[in-house]
């Protein structure tokens, strides 16, 4: 591991590039003795799962790296619990959590006239026998240029519909279980970095090849530096845990995890496994949910 | 006419900079690490000496069939092998990796070169080139 000091992070700023950041200490003046060159290698960070794991499944794992230095990523290794990170890839539920995503929130405006709501036409044109036209009772029915439409879209269409909780719950292990089994799954201890660069970003992701989308996952508040890095660009987005959902799953390539972020996901998420069905709707208070009660 | 020089001072200066980055293209941009790997004619014997190493002597007869159940043994092994050889188990593998015997298995296998649309999606692009290739 590389540590950048202040003035080397000048230096890679104005340009200088990596041959800034990885300047390899200064060698001892005068000192022949052989002595041992091992920098001190910190102790693995090391994850196991909080909720048990049942015997017949064993747990799935990950590397623990860091955004600490591009080649930082062997830092340890996490424990991940497989009935999140390794459920069966049902295609299935992800198309339909990835559509009700795009749908429910859907209100269609569209709406036509329909032969009653066209101005005029309420009389009949001309009369019903001998003149030697068609007959017609209005002018402005569907038939006409100009008349109503007969089976139009009316009105604001709401397409709103609920998916069951537990649906939309295996979608997000889904989802999980494909990005870490496509090797697309990174797990980082913290979101710390050490300098606010947007241009250190985005070749810490070229140079490990993470894609050309990245979705950051972090509990709840993210240090400055990569909030700053990441406001200004597209290709990363930073994401509360709290708002993991299947369709930035799938737009995003890669997924990037916090420790903190795989806890909480694992305890979210298994507690729909065990639970009782909701006699009363969950927004209503109860005394036995994994997440803290609202304030007030 | 002042004006006119003004911009054209302008886009001398942007275009300076970006001249400056161009030619020194591998100080900015490192280029990303190679996927192939080659296995080494002396994978067996390294890795042997890399378990017997870290695992010291609860190493069984059979060193291929010494579990690695104990996640910071098994994490230091894996990251010795991986800063020797170049090559890391994805995670999608880790979970597979169960006995030393699995491990060797998984460095025996070669990794492939890339094709030539993957070198050049993977290298240097001006920024409004993109290359989609899907297999």
């Amino acid at each position: 591991m590389i540590r950048a000091g202040a003035a080397a992070l000048r230096a890679w700023s104005r340009g200088r590039g990596w041959a800034a950041l990885s300047t390899a200490p200064p060698a001892p003046p005068a000192a022949p003795e052989p002595r041992r060159e091992e920098p001190p290698v910190p102790p693995p960070v090391l994850r196991s799962c909080r909720v048990p794991v049942v015997p017949p499944l064993s747990p799935v794992q990950a590397w623990v790296g860091s955004l600490r230095h591009p080649e930082d990523t062997l830092r340890g290794l996490a424990d991940l619990h497989p009935d999140v990170f390794a459920v069966t890839p049902r295609l299935d539920i992800l198309h339909a959590v990835a559509t009700w995503q795009r749908n429910y929130k859907r209100i269609s405006h569209a709406r036509v006239r329909s032969r009653a709501e066209v101005r005029g036409g309420g009389r009949k044109p001309w009369r019903q026998k001998g003149s030697g036209r068609a007959r017609h009772g209005s002018v402005r029915s569907p038939l006409w240029r100009g008349g109503g439409i007969a089976h139009g879209p009316r009105g604001p269409t709401s397409y709103f519909y609920m998916l069951p909780m537990r649906v939309r719950v295996l979608g997000l292990k889904v989802a999980l279980s494909v990005k870490l089994m496509q090797d697309e799954l990174h797990v980082v201890d913290t979101l710390e970095m050490p300098s606010s660069d947007p241009r250190y970003l985005l070749e810490l992701a070229r140079a490990r090849r993470w894609g050309r989308s990245v979705l950051v996952v972090d509990t709840n508040e993210f240090p400055e530096n990569i909030s700053a890095a990441a406001e200004g660009l597209k290709s990363i987005t930073l994401i509360p845990a709290l708002g993991l959902n299947v369709h930035s799953l799938l737009k995003h390539q890669t997924l990037l995890l916090t420790l903190d972020a795989v806890a909480f996901l694992e305890q979210r998420l298994l507690w729909h496994d065990a639970r009782y069905s909701a006699l009363v709707p969950f927004s209503l208070p109860h005394r036995d949910l994994p997440w803290p009660p609202p304030a007030g | 006419g002042a004006s006119r020089k003004e911009e054209r001072e302008v886009e001398a200066d942007r275009a300076v900079p970006e001249r400056e980055e161009r030619s020194e293209p591998s100080l900015i941009h490192p280029p990303p690490r190679r996927r192939s790997y080659v296995p080494p004619k002396d994978l067996q014997s390294c890795l042997e000496s890399h378990v017997r190493e870290v695992f010291g002597p609860s190493v069984p007869q059979d060193w291929q069939q010494t579990p690695l159940q104990e996640n910071r043994l098994k994490h230091r092994l894996l990251a010795r092998l991986a800063a020797e050889l170049g090559h890391a188990v994805p995670n999608s593998q880790l979970h597979r990796m169960r006995r030393a015997g699995d491990v060797l298995g998984f460095y025996r296998s070669p990794v492939k070169d890339s094709t030539k649309i993957d070198e050049l999606a993977a290298a240097e692009l001006p920024p409004n080139l993109k290359i989609i290739w899907q297999q």
